[in-house]
């Protein structure tokens, strides 16, 4: 049986703006719900803290960068240590500049519209998601449990 | 008092479990309500992209790193990118004064989670008082 395919979804660090929460929302969402079976991640600054088995990450995966803000530091960070990334994903496109860019959000703080604003992404990254597993000529709606790739056996 | 500028409290990214998503819980409630004055947060995935801009954010100012996993990508990070680095906090040595927590998942914390959040943003509040007190 062919190996399952699995894309990586790397959302940026997210403490500078209100969008960096929902960016890593998202992620966790695609990992926790979405596409649990398919979805893998790392802490984008494992990238230079760990070792050649996490450089090789968008190597190995197919790679989607979620982005808090315009400094794009998941799909940068990721290219500057791992490799190329599929697709990227801006938060600030998809719930407008001004609340992207507020103030960053614990998630205790979390209103009903930013739950609504973290699913309008999570949204986008599935479509991105989807879209590259097409290509691959993969089936991405299999259920199975999620993982990191950090090599902190999370 | 206080020193005119902030320390630098870097949690680490945390995306990948429970103890991550606490480090940056405790850095955020230390920065927004316990000592806003006296200490401020920067992006880790910034810092990591190593932009000059980024790195600016140092402002010469001493740093605690609060990290989730044994990886220490905060510590790591910053020492690689020159950052001063006065404590490396880790969540792993709280959670061992409360062996059998739940403190809930990488997504959301439960109470207990958030009473744990809270000792460790205190024990960072601490250290950011001590190091302002030895920078005078």
């Amino acid at each position: 049986m062919a190996e399952e395919l699995k894309i990586g979804v790397v959302s940026c660090s997210g403490e500078d703006c209100a969008g960096g929460t929902i960016s890593r929302l998202a992620t966790r969402k695609m990992m926790d719900s979405i596409r649990p079976d398919n979805t893998v991640t790392i802490c984008l600054p494992l990238f230079l803290a760990g070792g050649q088995e996490e450089r090789a990450f968008a190597k190995e995966y197919p790679t989607i960068a979620v982005e808090g803000c315009k400094r794009a530091c998941a799909k940068r960070g990721t290219e500057k240590y791992s490799g190329k990334v599929n697709s990227v994903v801006f938060v600030s496109d998809l719930i407008g500049d001004e609340v992207a860019e507020g103030p960053v959000l614990s998630t205790r703080d979390l209103t009903d519209e930013h739950r609504v604003m973290v699913d309008k992404v999570a949204a986008e990254v599935t479509k991105q998601f989807d879209e590259i597993m097409n290509a691959k000529g993969k089936d991405s709606g299999a259920r199975k449990s999620s993982s990191c790739s950090c090599g902190c056996d999370c | 008092m206080s020193t005119n500028k902030k320390v630098n409290v870097i949690a680490c990214s945390g995306m990948g479990k429970v103890y991550g998503l606490m480090a940056r819980e405790a850095v955020l409630h230390t920065v927004q309500h316990l000592c806003p004055e006296q200490a401020k947060t920067l992006c880790l995935a910034y810092i990591v992209t190593g932009d000059e801009e980024a790195l600016a954010g140092f402002d010469n100012q001493p740093c605690i790193t609060v990290d989730g996993c044994p990886a220490m990508c905060s510590a790591k990070s910053v020492a690689a990118m020159g950052g001063d680095i006065k404590e490396e906090l880790k969540v792993l040595d709280v959670m061992k004064l409360h062996k059998g927590a739940k403190p809930g998942t990488a997504t959301e914390l439960t109470l207990e989670g958030w009473a744990i959040t809270e000792e460790i943003a205190a024990k960072i509040a601490e250290r950011v008082q001590e190091i302002q007190k030895e920078e005078r």
